[in-house]
């Protein structure tokens, strides 16, 4: 442990260093020798065939699929895991991603109408599809955000619980707001701050590598920071893991007791078993959880309300209504100059007027999009409220569907082998 | 129990590989830490220099643009030079790169080696003691609570948000809270859209040629006429009337709302705006007939304060005289409200201009030249002389200004030009109208500035209550022009009354009821003449004769002579403070309480 101050320090050490491979750029030098500029020239793209993305993204996920469920082998899905960051991490530039596609397809749905190309059409519903019969693959040794943190999980600690249960929150309020932005045109808040591709691309902003730099750090020591707190499409996978067929399980055969597997998830993924004995008597959790449902759409509509109260607060984060505030406010001499952006408008065709009006749209919009956002948090607040008021019987040291990473953590610590499968 | 062979040895400790592993880790992070503080060492310098900014270069750059004739040694000097700066840079920024890579290679074996050190020595899987039970439901009611807590804080947040966030945007005409004409038009008039249309239909910006400088001339676009300098440019109106017999009174009709402020017409449409604290109109009255066509109530624009403004008695909500341009006419009011309508009552364009921070209230009037509205908003913070686009309200310029007044700008077509004359409490400043470039500025005001600027033979003159009346001249052929005083003037002089100017004499008349006339070449009195009141209108200049309106409503008509010819004292019935009209052998007065229409026959 007396190493870690060292691994903090190079941590951001790296991620200010990362910065230093952007671009620099200034103006060309001037001759007045007759010396023709050669034609600037755009590289040409790295034409990968959309098959081959495709099939990336299913082998790679058949793969792991096979290594957590048959193989059963932590060390092999930590290779997988690094394999991933190399190709659709550093390789591919973290892009195409799947945790970004949930914008592509919420922008067809709410958005502008744009169609969602195959691929990132393939990209979005393949990983869920496996979650749907593998559970969260795709975040066991595919994702290289994600594993890219599971690397560098090298002292993971569990957090309590109930700090897990509302920490996992600010996911669902990510997954709202990001599809908010889409709605009213704000941009992909995803793509905009994802903290590692500037790490997979080694160059880009200082914020951006500082948050990335943050995250890692963190995840030294509590495990997949982004993943389990924030991660958008990590909401889709957790949903959609939850009704797998063919889950991992802790132990290949049957369930001994034996406790040893009890602290083994960094991801507080694994439930124990129910104790017989509770201390409130049934009817009283009963009460409890029958009020829960009762309030529920109270308080959706009035999570609803609250969203819709703060519109202008959230309205802020468009660009068009941020120019038209400071246009105005330049207008009414607020500020004795232009800012680059107030300049690059008025050098336009368009008329403050204009600018207002679009402002004034967009503000309309923001109401609608602020109350279903307020409204999501609403039921997401209820609904794992009541997700801790009910009572699941069961009698074995088990993975929670949703939060399991099938990282294969847990595997190492169960005593009992797939020969054991007969007793 | 059998264990499986498999999951055995993973929890095996391997001293070797630990040590050898710790080492490599060491190493590699001692490299990392090197390499990190060159990287950032590196990084900082290239962050500070810029290549282009060589001093060696920059100063050679200057001797090259001085030199009279072309220099090669110099231009190679500085070639040879850049080329040197941008190698050195370049070579900096791959040293970066290939930097980044290295420590990116020595975080990896770092991490990889701390891996291995980690499984060299795993921790052994060491259950609690306890059985898990009491925790189980601890653990729960406490992720309830705690989801309960971080409700009360989202909802708490969000409610702050709510609170203490608004959008600084104005709204749009179009989308503005609309007033809607609250005076039906009577039969045979032009009909304003209804205030569900108002609601619904934005007014389409009409593309607009703007009238020149002779048609303004037609009519009477702003206080005290045209380029609001007190001289009418008809010279037929009628000097005998009488109100209670009616005689020469063509209308009389009640105004609803009361303000300080002077009629402005042009076509067969006379203008008016008035308020009371909590409500701003616009009427719009037949020439003709003086008939209420419409009055139009401003709804509350984006930025409208939500408490009235503090104003005197005297000055009230709405003092400043409206402008009217073309097909639309504008009004401004104590809350810094500016609002556009076009002819049938429908608002093209609102916006607040933000709350004076004005003792008496906003009083200087509005005045339009070509496409722009140009609004002096002296002010005791940011104020400032802000031309907008009458077309969609847009800020075309603003300039800043620092000194309060009550004073209107005065629009003056001069030999070199037109020059926009705005007087304050210290100065006055001559602007090019159209970009609101300053021309020229002359210190001779002091005091509470409210009378406006004059023109006559040539001369500007600008006056103030205890302080002077200054008479300014111009060398000629100057560009800019260079101001110069005249003469001044420092006996009787207004306070709230504007000069005005005539082609041999300068009239003042001032809130004691005073009447004085001054040689406009040498400044000297020619004559002085007492009124037993005061006066607040503004005297107006209409052919060769001189029309004044008491507070009590008398108009006092004299020649503009050398010695004091009255030619007659008709009166308007009742007070008044706002300065008439005159056009085409008529004058549209505002008395307390009503517009009247005096017309000869």
């Amino acid at each position: 442990m007396r190493r870690l101050p060292c691994i903090f320090a190079l941590l951001l050490l790296l991620a200010v260093a990362g910065q230093a491979t952007a671009a620099f750029r200034f103006p060309i030098p001037e001759f007045e020798s007759g010396y023709q500029h050669p034609t600037p020239v755009t590289p040409a793209p790295r034409l990968i065939p959309p098959a081959v993305d495709i099939a990336a993204l299913a082998g790679a996920l058949s793969i792991t699929a096979w290594l957590v469920l048959k193989r059963r082998s932590r060390r092999e899905v930590l290779l997988m895991a690094v394999a991933s960051v190399l190709y659709f991490g550093f390789y591919r530039k973290g892009c195409i991603c799947p945790v970004g596609s949930v914008q592509n397809v919420a922008n067809a749905v709410v958005g502008n109408g744009m169609g969602v190309p195959f691929v990132v059409a393939v990209y979005f519903f393949l990983p869920l599809l496996f979650a749907i019969y593998f559970g969260r693959v795709f975040c066991a040794g595919v994702c290289p955000l994600g594993a890219a943190q599971e690397i560098l999980a090298l002292f993971p600690v569990q957090i309590s619980r109930p700090l897990e249960h509302v920490l996992g929150l600010f996911a669902y309020a990510y997954l709202g707001f990001a599809v908010l932005a889409i709605y009213t045109g704000a941009g992909f808040l995803v793509c905009q701050y994802d903290p590692f591709v500037g790490f997979f691309r080694l160059g880009g902003t200082f914020n951006m590598f500082l948050a990335g730099g943050i995250l890692l750090l963190i995840g030294i020591f509590v495990a997949r920071p982004y993943c389990r707190f924030l991660c958008p499409y990590g909401v889709l996978l957790r949903w959609a893991s939850i009704f797998s067929k063919w889950h991992v399980t802790i132990t290949p055969a049957e369930c001994i007791q034996c406790r040893l597997c009890e602290n083994s998830c960094p991801y507080n993924a694994i439930v124990v078993p129910t104790p017989e004995n509770a201390p409130d008597d049934r009817r009283a959790g009963a009460r409890r959880l029958g009020l829960l449902l009762l309030a529920t759409p109270l308080i959706v509509i009035f999570a609803g309300w609250t969203g819709l109260a703060s519109h202008q607060f959230i309205a802020r984060i468009h660009p068009t209504i941020r120019l038209a505030e400071r246009v105005a406010a330049e207008e009414q001499g607020v500020y004795a100059e232009r800012s680059v952006e107030s300049e690059a408008f008025r050098a336009g065709s368009k008329t403050p007027a204009d600018l207002y009006a679009q402002a004034e749209a967009l503000r309309i919009r923001f109401k609608t999009a602020s109350a279903c956002f307020g409204a999501f948090m609403g039921v997401a607040f209820c609904g794992r409220m009541i997700r801790l008021s009910v009572i699941r019987r069961n009698r074995d040291y088990v993975a929670d569907q949703g939060a399991c990473l099938s990282c294969a953590r847990c595997f190492a610590y169960c005593p009992v082998g797939k020969e054991d499968a007969a007793f | 129990m059998p264990l499986s062979d498999k999951n055995k040895p993973r929890f095996a400790a391997n001293e070797t590989l630990w040590r050898t592993a710790m080492t490599v880790a060491v190493v590699a992070g001692l490299f990392a830490l090197v390499v990190s503080t060159l990287l950032i060492a590196n990084y900082l310098q290239m962050r500070a220099v810029n290549p282009l900014d060589n001093p060696e270069i920059v100063k050679l750059r200057l001797q090259l643009a001085q030199s009279q004739e072309p220099n090669p040694t110099l231009s190679e000097q500085i070639r040879v030079l850049d080329l040197l700066a941008r190698k050195a840079f370049f070579t900096s920024q791959k040293q970066l790169q290939a930097g980044a890579y290295l420590l990116l290679g020595g975080v990896v074996v770092l991490a990889l080696a701390l891996y291995l050190a980690g499984q060299s020595r795993p921790r052994l899987p060491l259950p609690n003691p306890d059985v898990p039970a009491p925790g189980y439901w601890t653990v729960r009611a406490r992720a309830r609570e705690l989801i309960a807590l971080a409700g009360f804080v989202w909802v708490i947040g969000a409610l702050l948000a709510a609170h203490f966030t608004r959008l600084d945007v104005p709204v749009p005409a179009a989308t503005a809270s609309l007033g809607a004409p609250v005076i039906p038009a009577k039969a045979g008039t032009s009909l304003p859209a209804s205030e569900e249309q108002q609601k619904t239909q934005p007014a389409a910006a009409p593309t607009v040629t703007w009238p020149d400088w002779a048609t303004v001339k037609k009519n009477w676009p702003s206080f005290r006429g045209p380029g609001s300098y007190g001289v009418a440019q008809f010279t037929t109106a009628p000097v005998e009337w009488d109100v209670e017999s009616g005689k020469n009174i063509k209308w009389k009709t009640d105004v609803p709302l009361p303000a300080p402020n002077s009629p402005v017409v042009w076509d067969n449409r006379v203008f008016l705006s008035g308020a009371t604290a909590d409500k701003r109109e616009i009427y719009c009255f037949d020439s003709d007939s003086g008939q209420l066509l419409w009055a139009y109530t401003l709804g509350k624009l984006e930025g409208t304060p939500d408490a009235p403004p503090k104003v005197s008695d005297e000055t009230s909500f709405a003092a400043p005289t409206m402008a009217v341009q073309g097909d639309r006419a504008c009004a401004i009011f104590a809350n810094g409200d500016l609002a556009c309508v076009d002819f049938s009552g429908k608002l093209l364009w609102g916006k607040n201009l933000g709350a004076p921070d004005n003792h008496y209230g906003h009083a200087s009037s509005l005045i339009a030249f070509q496409n722009l509205l140009l609004v002096q908003f002296d002010q005791k913070a940011n104020g400032r002389l802000v031309a907008l686009d009458l077309s969609d309200g847009h800020e075309v310029y603003a300039v800043k200004r620092g000194i309060i007044s009550w004073s209107s700008p005065a629009c003056v077509e001069t030999p070199t030009g037109f020059q926009l004359l705005l007087n304050s409490s210290k100065d006055v400043t001559s602007y090019e109208p159209l970009t609101g470039k300053q021309l020229w500025q002359l210190k001779c005001l002091s005091g509470e500035v409210a009378p406006s600027p004059a023109w006559g033979a040539g001369l500007f003159l600008v006056a103030n209550d205890y302080a002077t009346a200054t008479a300014i001249k111009f060398a000629e052929g100057k560009t800019p022009p260079e101001p110069e005083i005249a003469w001044q003037f420092e006996d009787a002089l207004p306070d709230t009354s504007s000069p005005v100017g005539t082609d041999t004499h300068f009239y003042l008349s001032t809130a004691r009821g005073e009447i004085v006339c001054l040689d406009a070449k040498t400044g000297k009195q020619a004559w002085m003449q007492e009124n037993e009141e005061g006066f607040n209108a503004s005297p107006i200049a209409v052919g060769d004769r001189i029309y004044l309106v008491d507070r009590k409503g008398m108009v006092t008509i004299f020649k503009d002579s050398d010695s004091f010819e009255k030619l007659g004292s008709p009166t308007l019935g009742e007070e008044s403070f706002a300065t008439p009209a005159f056009m085409d052998g008529r004058i549209y007065a505002r008395t307390a309480t009503k517009l009247i229409c005096i017309a000869a026959g």
